[in-house]
């Protein structure tokens, strides 16, 4: 291993790269007010923002040595790592949808995922795999809670995360080389240039590890072995005084092995090959200002994303099985910001996006057009009155127009203590999936279609003779229109400072959401009796609960950050029919059947009722080290059909459907030797913590070291 | 000794009549035959039906389909009724929901047949059928709550609640036989009540 290392470290010598390492002096007791661009698309400090904004800084995620997001995110309380139960790396087949991060207690599905305020695309079964993104080229991470739709549309129900990549501000040059337990190398280089009116920001990233396997019994890997290559791109130029232009590029690609299992009727076969998922993008934008109170921004955005999958039978070498999805997203846009920021800013824009999909599950590549318009009014009023009003129109080409309107209040009661308030309005679009699939499972039979596919798809099978003739179709012959799904948030806290040195942040939330799409079986069967299922509108959830957050700067070399969330989340139905007595629950031992209680429903499955976690750090200025802690708790949760028990009841409702609550504890030690140098070691899940079945995503205990080297050019 | 005796005697007969004039106060039919019983069925939709007699509490033999000797069929999840397309008996099923124990009187009317091969009376589908799939574990789980009301192929009444259904543990990958538990109450004398 340790040749391995130093091996790296000569090689990564001739290259150049990336770590956000500040210098001690940037640690000082004060606990900051940080500039966002998330809450209203212009730069902000959260103390003016009446909204509920986190931010992760560069610095907490490069004292962490993690590299990629998903490892910062997945340590946050008020974030859960949400495993899509079909998604779960059971029985050694491969986990196909990555994991996603659960927000305010709704599905992955529910966050947008922005950089630098563009849209990330490729979700598979609604989640993006956030393995595609790496840490080291992020100035912050701006987690915006509650439904942020009024500004960005599709998707923010539960909120926004918005990845802000770092500025060319001066000549430097960094990279890190991170080797970890199961032989995993990260290399990393950044390179950032300014020439006269002209910067440049470089980074590459190459990330390998041989996966781990937490279940010997079963054939194949819990995670199998991966590589993944990105590359960005940033330049700014400023024109003159009054234009600047921006433009930027990224590159993801990941090369994932797979080699598992498949159960044919007969013996089962082994299957291999590989999946890869790659994702690019594009920007540019064109920044005018006419004068102090004026300026706009005209954009183009353009991102592409696939994923490819081929798997072959190892016996005969035959292929097996391909899935392909690609998609295109093409967006022009223009931003107007009039007025005083923040005292009296009002902000407006309009956009199209263009887009398309395509899939081996679809029966021909789909489009899908739409055009957006919002308007942002900010009044600051004496110092003391906050607000934020704003709207958005939204009009598809696919489903009916929607207006997204959100307001937000904030009100001054004293310089320390500020109260804020919002209500808003989200919609998530029915997905390509929803809309589109048309897909049949050769080894079981069964048909899943796309709500506007239904038409064409059943004709095929009845032409095809998959369907008796005496069936009628025909209530499905233009196929069903199914509509956004739909939520309102309301996010109601207060933001209290003492000393300079300690900020408490309370924040109670409560979402309620309409319209969820569901899957259903149609009321007829095809001719091998297997059911054709669609999508649908169904279910009504909502999620409620609260978040603290404390921030303490002990002295200006320790400081500790801890927060807590509370929440609860149930399906309103649910709810209904058991005030109505129609959900019974069947005892497994005694067979007796008895309604279900309010009482005992304890909501959906896979929310934790508790989660927490603490962040401690200590800087030692003598030594030129750091220390840093961080322990996430993620309290009990429900899991369908644990340990194989089911009472028939369809709901989480008996304590031995939960899951026992665990604690992931990481730490590392950063010393920087002399100025350009820096070594960082460190242990994640020392507790050694594994979950195989519902946290196949955790592997136990792991060690890392990172060696970083950054040179910086301060007098540009 | 001897009024002791007697006491007793009283006492005995004294609770026989508040027990025969409890029955009388009901009807004036014998009591349903309770019985729970597990059968064997293939977990493959192209095997043969395992056929059920409530009479007889019995599988009955494939050989013996085209007779009222059997009131339902199961193969996967799949049941067929006695009658119509699926059988020459009079058979049919009510879908009732509620407390299995506390349903004490059949209806006498709406019981659903198969209509065709791919329309059943039982609903077998995935989301609104007879059974919660769990599509992590593949575990079939009965819906508590829910339960038959069948008029057997010879016109009897009967109550059927599934209790279980499990796979029989199996030496390769894919699951071969399902064991479905259930109980049921049989009325053997033609009456519908349980």
């Amino acid at each position: 291993m340790l040749q391995k290392i130093s091996y790296s470290i000569i090689f990564f010598n001739l290259f150049s790269f990336a770590s956000a390492q500040k210098s001690s002096s940037d640690t000082s007791g004060k606990v900051l007010d940080e500039v966002v661009i998330t809450g209203t698309r212009t730069e902000n400090t959260i103390s003016n923002l009446p909204l509920p904004i986190q931010v992760i800084t560069s610095k907490t995620i490069s004292l962490s040595g993690s590299e990629k997001l998903i490892d910062i995110l997945q340590m946050q309380s008020s974030l859960v790592i949400a495993n899509n139960p079909l998604g779960t790396a059971l029985q050694g087949y491969p986990n196909p949808f990555g994991n996603g991060i659960q927000m305010q207690g709704l599905d992955p599905a529910y966050t947008l995922i922005l950089i630098d305020g563009e849209p990330l695309t490729g979700r598979n079964a609604g989640i993006i795999n956030l393995g595609r993104i790496a840490l080291g080229n992020i100035k912050q991470i701006e987690i915006l809670k509650g439904p942020a739709t009024s500004l960005y549309g599709s998707d923010a129900l539960a909120g926004v995360i918005n990845i802000i990549s770092k500025e060319p501000k001066k000549n430097s040059l960094d990279f890190q080389t991170h080797y970890a337990s199961n032989n995993t190398l990260g290399l990393t280089g950044a390179s950032s240039i300014k020439y006269n009116n002209t910067s440049f920001q470089l980074f590459a990233n190459r990330y390998s590890g041989n996966g781990y396997d937490l279940d010997k019994n079963i054939y194949g890997k819990t995670v199998d072995p991966f590589i993944d290559y990105s590359f960005s791109a940033k330049m700014l130029y400023d024109i003159n005084a009054k234009n600047k232009l921006m433009v930027s590029a990224r590159y993801f690609s990941e090369k994932q092995i797979n080699n598992y299992l498949i159960y044919p009727l007969s013996d089962p076969e082994v299957v291999k090959g590989n999946t890869i998922e790659t994702d690019k993008s594009a920007y540019a934008r064109l920044q005018h200002t006419v004068n102090n109170k004026l300026n706009y921004s005209t954009s183009v955005y353009a991102t592409s994303y696939s994923n490819n999958a081929a798997v072959y039978l190892q016996k005969n070498d035959s292929l097996y099985e391909t899935i392909m999805l690609t998609q295109f997203l093409f967006r022009p846009e223009i931003q107007v910001n009039a007025g005083k920021n923040p005292a009296a800013l009002f902000v407006t824009g309009l956009g199209y996006n263009f887009e398309t999909v395509n899939s081996s599950r679809y029966s021909s590549l789909k489009e899908l057009n739409s055009w957006y318009a919002f308007v942002q009014k900010q009044i600051q009023w004496k110092e003391k009155i906050n607000i934020l009003a704003g709207a958005r129109f939204d009009k598809n080409s696919l489903y009916a127009a929607q207006l997204s309107p959100k307001i937000a209040v904030g009100y001054k009661v004293s310089p320390n203590f500020i109260i804020k308030g919002s209500v808003g309005a989200g919609f998530k679009a029915p997905d390509f999936r929803q809309q589109f699939l048309n897909f049949s499972n050769t080894l079981i039979g069964y048909t899943l279609l796309g709500a506007r596919e239904l038409g064409d798809g059943l004709g095929k099978l009845k032409r095809n003779g998959e369907i008796d003739d005496a069936i009628d179709i025909s209530p499905y012959a233009n196929g069903v229109e199914l509509s956004p799904e739909k939520s309102i948030g309301i996010n109601v806290g207060f933001d209290y400072t003492l000393h300079n040195n300690s900020v408490l942040k309370i924040n109670f939330f409560r979402n309620d959401i309409s319209n969820l799409i569901e899957t259903y079986n149609l009321p007829f069967k095809k001719i091998n009796n297997q059911a054709i299922y669609s999508y649908e509108n169904l279910n009504k959830v909502f999620t409620e609960g609260a978040e603290v957050n404390i921030s303490h700067n002990i002295s200006r070399n320790i400081s500790v950050y801890g927060s807590y969330q509370y929440l609860l989340a149930k399906d309103k139905d649910v709810l209904h029919k058991i005030k109505n007595g129609e959900i019974y629950k069947r005892d497994p031992i005694t067979n007796i059947t008895s309604p279900v209680t309010k009482k005992e429903y304890k909501g959906l499955y896979n929310r934790s009722r508790n989660t927490a976690n603490i962040r401690l750090q200590y800087d030692n200025v003598f030594y030129k080290a750091t220390a840093f802690v961080t322990a996430k708790y993620r309290g009990r949760y429900g899991f369908d059909g644990l340990n194989n028990f089911e009472d028939g009841s369809g709901i989480l409702d008996d304590d031995r459907e939960f899951v026992k609550g665990f604690l992931l504890v990481n730490t590392t030690f950063s010393k920087r030797l002399g100025t350009s140098w820096e070594i960082q070691s460190g242990v994640e899940n020392i507790l050694n913590y594994t979950n195989r079945l519902q946290m196949p995503n955790i592997f136990g205990r792991t060690y890392f070291i990172n060696v970083n080297f950054k040179l910086d050019n301060k007098d540009k | 000794m001897k009024s002791l005796t007697l006491h007793i005697l009283a006492g005995v007969s004294l609770i026989a009549g508040l027990i025969s004039c409890k029955k009388d106060t009901s009807n004036n039919t014998i009591p349903a035959v309770t019985k729970t019983d597990s059968i064997q069925v293939a977990f493959d939709p192209a095997a043969p039906n395992t056929f059920f007699s409530f009479k007889n509490d019995a599988v009955v033999a494939n050989s013996d389909s085209a007779t009222t000797n059997w009131d339902f069929g199961l193969r996967n999840v799949n049941f067929i009724i006695n009658s119509h397309i699926s059988g020459p008996g009079n058979a049919g099923v009510i879908t009732q929901t509620g407390i299995y124990d506390s349903y004490t009187q059949a209806a006498q009317s709406g019981y659903a047949y198969d209509t065709t091969s791919t329309q059943l009376a039982i609903d077998a589908g995935f989301t609104t059928g007879w059974y919660i799939y769990n599509s992590t574990t593949h575990a079939f789980s009965p819906k508590a709550g829910q339960f038959f009301v069948i008029r057997t192929a010879d016109n009897h009444y009967v109550k059927m609640e599934i209790l279980s259904v499990n796979y029989v543990p199996f030496a390769g990958q894919v699951p071969v036989t399902l064991i479905y538990k259930f109980h049921f109450a049989y009325q053997a004398d033609g009456s519908t009540t349980f």
